[in-house]
């Protein structure tokens, strides 16, 4: 009987032991009495104050987990979503009510503030444009951005629900059905929206890191090219350190609205919690606060709008109906409509990269090819008329392969770039930064044959630099860089014995972004950098 | 030994479980008992209100609703956790009340379909011969309204429409066909102005499907709950939703709430014809039974669901509220029609559905 007992002590140990590294499941704990467990859209954050009054209010206080619309919509498809929260929250469940796995997770969903997605541009441009004087449609605006009147940035649709909601938007505007959106609409008003799109100067995987880096550009504190505007919310627009004007579509907005969802798998104490929560977000004095401070539109009728909010009665464009429809329409932004991109990957094959390394390397490399099936997956894939430069390195860097992604038949090149990818092999020093400068040679013969592209660095490397030039010589050469070579986003990605603080000093004076891959699989990383280039 | 004990405990923890359990069925009064309850989310007010959960505890329930989509509850909810399905129509309750296998059924109250609007809206399709005055109330004539729609008309293209000149289809804002009771009753309705009679034959179907199934495909995205786009009539007005398809108790509930949510600018319209949305309760399990009966029968709980719009079996409650709130509601509704059969309806959603 001891000896039966025994294992069942070792387990008790061993569970007790790995409550410390929280369960990926679970990443936010188990259920708890009094707390909501959300997956959450990560523009949520700013709620925080709110939802710290609310627990002292109700006693429901909320822990977030913060993810992009697609792979939350996947999540909750793939019964994820359901292991660890009891509940959801994205600017919109849009996407997620139209794919049927997820649809049918969804239980009640409380609507809690609103925010169109507009377009903000600086009030002397306004004022250029003429534009502050009448109402213009979309139609107007992609005309003025074709002719580069103006520039903007905006999130990636596949990433982040404000490019999204722009997408739809300014499709289902020019399309000028006034019925929603398919394939063969999109296509009739191809020409109009890639002279819309040509102005987009900027993209980024999340609407606070489009905004920040924005300023920074702004600022002149980020080498990278000033943009005059930003595609985004009202609210996020709204709250700009660098005043924007507004402008509102006369033709129409995609507005997000918030709803607090709870999955059906909930509880009973959760649904209890979200039902607490939502009448009290609801309550007018939290919605009048919830406008103050968020800039987010109120949902109930009894709270005025102030006077921040210029339009008031803003039409909402139709939105489309069907999966295949929206994900039609951000395969085609991807492979037809955007700036195509230039991406360099400068990557790390030295010897410490052996055995589990380099293999995940591969497989990351590898997923961007159409090898992963996943709904993210898909749309992170190398686009059509993408180009993809591998540059290999260990104690000098290898040869460069360029490919180019060819629009309609993207297979052939994608799997040329596979091969290329498993074949990898990891041997020698580790020369980061007389590598990375060698990647800047191919850039200038890319840039000088075809300037006006998306053009950004990912960097991956896993430990210190081996070789005789240090970053401080590459900070040098950096500076010394004509302005459209300067400008270039560097991402580099932390992983293995990464020297952070050196990636960090790259990222900065490069206007880029450092990603982790050190608590996840280089795989995701590279996915999430797809939101950047 | 060690095991001796442990079977001990076991039996002495069982019986504590059967005692409490005998306790809860037994005579004790305070105890009251929890019934489970997937309703139409038109009613969550109702089952919510203190006043409605004092009278239930009085007959000792605890009722606990989830709200869902009508046609929801009856496909994909998994009713199995549940006492009670409440949906807000016949065709979804006869369903239910089919594939549960349950004896019988409690209609306790009922609404007709309107389309809420606005002020502006309602002068210009007036204009445009869609809005009609009729006996005591406004109509939409749902002929006209197909005429324009089967064209494609957005409101920017009404002649002489300069307070609402959208860029998008004129079209009234419905819930998901594929989720949804209010827009099954939506398709109903234009289905038997769309054949000029009750669809009920293949032919027929076949025949409107082209017609109705624009209505919903043109809208894009809808939502799978009638509280949605209700809530968006409200909150977010005319720019987004300048028609919307409701049950008329959805609007009255708000007049009596008096919570300002209705503004003057409101305006309801009853589509001629309508349908009566008849909100029927399909008893699971005996506890679900004593809530129908209850719902049924209780003169209280009827005074009540009349307080949240619902018209009920017996007229008088709702006339007493159209009186003593001032509504402008019609007595009675003339140009009533009946849904087609179940199945009937089930396969044009189906169709339209496939199209999506």
């Amino acid at each position: 009987m001891i000896r039966r007992l025994l294992p069942a002590a070792a387990a008790l140990a061993l569970l007790a032991g790995c409550s410390d590294s929280p369960d990926p499941a679970r990443p936010v704990g188990d259920p708890t009495p009094g707390t909501l467990r959300v997956l959450a859209g990560s523009e949520l954050a700013d709620l925080q104050p709110i939802l710290d009054e609310a627990a002292n209010a109700t006693g429901v206080s909320v822990k977030f987990d913060f993810t992009g619309t697609i792979e939350g919509a996947e999540k909750v498809a793939s019964g994820e979503a359901e292991q660890g929260f009891d509940a959801v929250w994205f600017s919109s469940n849009r996407y997620l009510e139209l794919v049927p796995d997820a649809q049918k997770r969804l239980g009640t969903p409380t609507k809690v503030m609103s925010s169109p997605v507009v377009l903000g541009l600086p009030a002397a441009k306004v004022t250029e444009l003429g534009w502050d004087s009448k109402r213009v449609g979309w139609a107007e605006i992609a005309e003025a951005a074709g002719a580069q009147k103006f520039t903007y940035g905006m999130t990636d649709p596949s990433a982040s629900n404000s490019g999204f909601s722009a997408l739809v938007g300014v499709a289902a505007a020019l399309s000028g059905s006034g019925s929603a959106l398919d394939a063969a609409k999109v296509n009739a008003v191809a020409p109009q929206l890639k002279q819309f799109f040509s102005a987009q100067k900027l993209s980024a995987g999340s609407s606070g890191w489009l905004t920040e880096a924005f300023q920074r550009r702004a600022r002149g504190e980020d080498p990278g090219a000033r943009v005059d505007g930003l595609i985004n919310y009202e609210s996020v627009l709204l709250s700009s350190p660098e005043p924007l004007t507004l402008v509102y579509p006369s033709d129409g907005v995609v507005t997000a609205d918030y709803p607090l969802t709870l999955l059906t798998s909930a509880s009973g104490e959760a649904r209890e919690a979200h039902q607490k929560l939502s009448e009290h977000l609801k309550s007018p004095d939290v919605q009048r606060k919830i406008m103050e401070t968020t800039h987010r539109r109120p949902v109930v009728p009894q709270v005025q709008l102030d006077g921040k909010f210029a339009a008031k009665d803003l039409v909402e464009l139709p939105f489309p109906g069907s999966q295949s429809a929206v994900d039609g329409l951000i395969t085609t932004y991807f492979d037809q409509l955007r700036r195509p991109s230039r991406t360099l990957y400068v990557l790390d094959t030295s010897g410490s990269m052996q055995g589990d390394r380099i293999d995940g390397l591969r497989q990351a490399v590898t997923g961007l090819t159409g090898a992963d099936q996943s709904l993210a997956g898909r749309f992170s894939r190398f686009h059509g008329r993408e180009q993809v430069t591998l540059l290999p390195f260990s104690s000098s860097a290898r040869p460069a392969l360029k490919y180019e992604v060819p629009q309609d038949d993207p297979q052939p090149v994608l799997d040329q770039i596979r091969t290329t990818a498993t074949n990898l092999d990891a041997s020698g020093g580790t020369a980061i930064y007389s590598s990375l400068r060698g990647g800047y040679d191919v850039l200038r013969q890319q840039i000088d044959a075809d300037p006006d592209r998306f053009t950004s660095i990912v960097l991956m490397t896993d430990g210190e630099n081996t070789g005789s030039e240090d970053v401080t010589d590459f900070q040098l050469f950096h500076q010394g860089l004509p302005q459209d070579l300067k400008g270039i986003p560097i991402f580099p990605v932390l992983f293995g014995e990464s020297a952070t603080a050196e990636m960090e000093q790259v990222a900065k004076m490069s206007g880029g972004k450092v990603f982790d891959a050190r608590s996840r699989s280089l795989s995701a990383a590279f996915k999430e950098i797809r939101g950047y280039q | 030994m060690k095991r001796t004990l442990g079977i001990g405990l076991a039996v002495v923890l069982l019986v504590g479980v059967v005692t409490a359990i005998v306790l809860g069925q037994g005579g004790e009064p305070a105890r009251l008992q929890t019934v489970r309850g997937v309703i139409g989310s038109e009613k969550l007010a109702f089952f919510a209100d203190q006043r409605v959960k004092d009278v239930f505890a009085k007959h000792g329930l605890v009722v606990e609703t989830d709200p869902a989509g009508s046609r929801q509850i009856a496909t994909a909810t998994d009713l199995d956790s549940y006492d009670f399905a409440f949906p807000s129509s016949a065709p979804a309750a006869e369903k239910i009340q089919r594939d549960r296998k349950a004896a019988r059924t409690y209609a306790p109250f009922s609404s007709p379909m309107v389309v809420a609007t606005f002020d502006p809206i309602a002068d210009l399709l007036t204009k445009a011969g869609v809005v009609k005055p009729g006996p005591g109330y406004q109509t939409f004539d749902v002929q006209a309204y197909l005429e324009l729609a089967a064209k494609g008309t957005r409101w920017d293209q009404l002649p002489g429409n300069t307070s609402y000149p959208a860029r998008k289809n004129l079209l009234v804002t419905t819930t998901d066909p594929r989720d949804s009771n209010s827009a099954a009753m939506y398709l109903a309705i234009t289905s038997f102005v769309a054949n000029g009679g009750v669809v009920s034959s293949a032919d027929a179907e076949a025949r409107v499907l082209p017609a109705v199934s624009k209505l919903f495909l043109d809208q894009g995205y809808t939502q799978s709950s009638t509280e949605g786009p209700f809530e968006d009539y409200l909150s977010a007005g005319m720019g987004k939703t300048p028609l919307v398809l409701a049950y008329e108790a959805q609007f009255v509930d708000r007049v009596v709430r008096g919570d300002s949510s209705i503004r003057p600018d409101m305006k309801l319209l009853y589509p001629a014809p309508t349908v009566l949305s008849k909100h029927t309760l399909v008893p699971l399990r005996p506890n679900g039974d004593r809530v129908g009966e209850l719902l049924q029968g209780d003169a209280e709980l009827g005074k009540l669901a009349a307080t949240f719009g619902f018209r009920t079996s017996d007229p008088q409650h709702f006339a007493t509220v159209v009186k003593e709130k001032n509504l402008t509601v019609p007595q009675t509704i003339v140009d009533v029609v009946e849904p087609p059969a179940h199945e009937t309806l089930e396969r044009m959603l189906e169709a339209i559905a496939k199209q999506y």
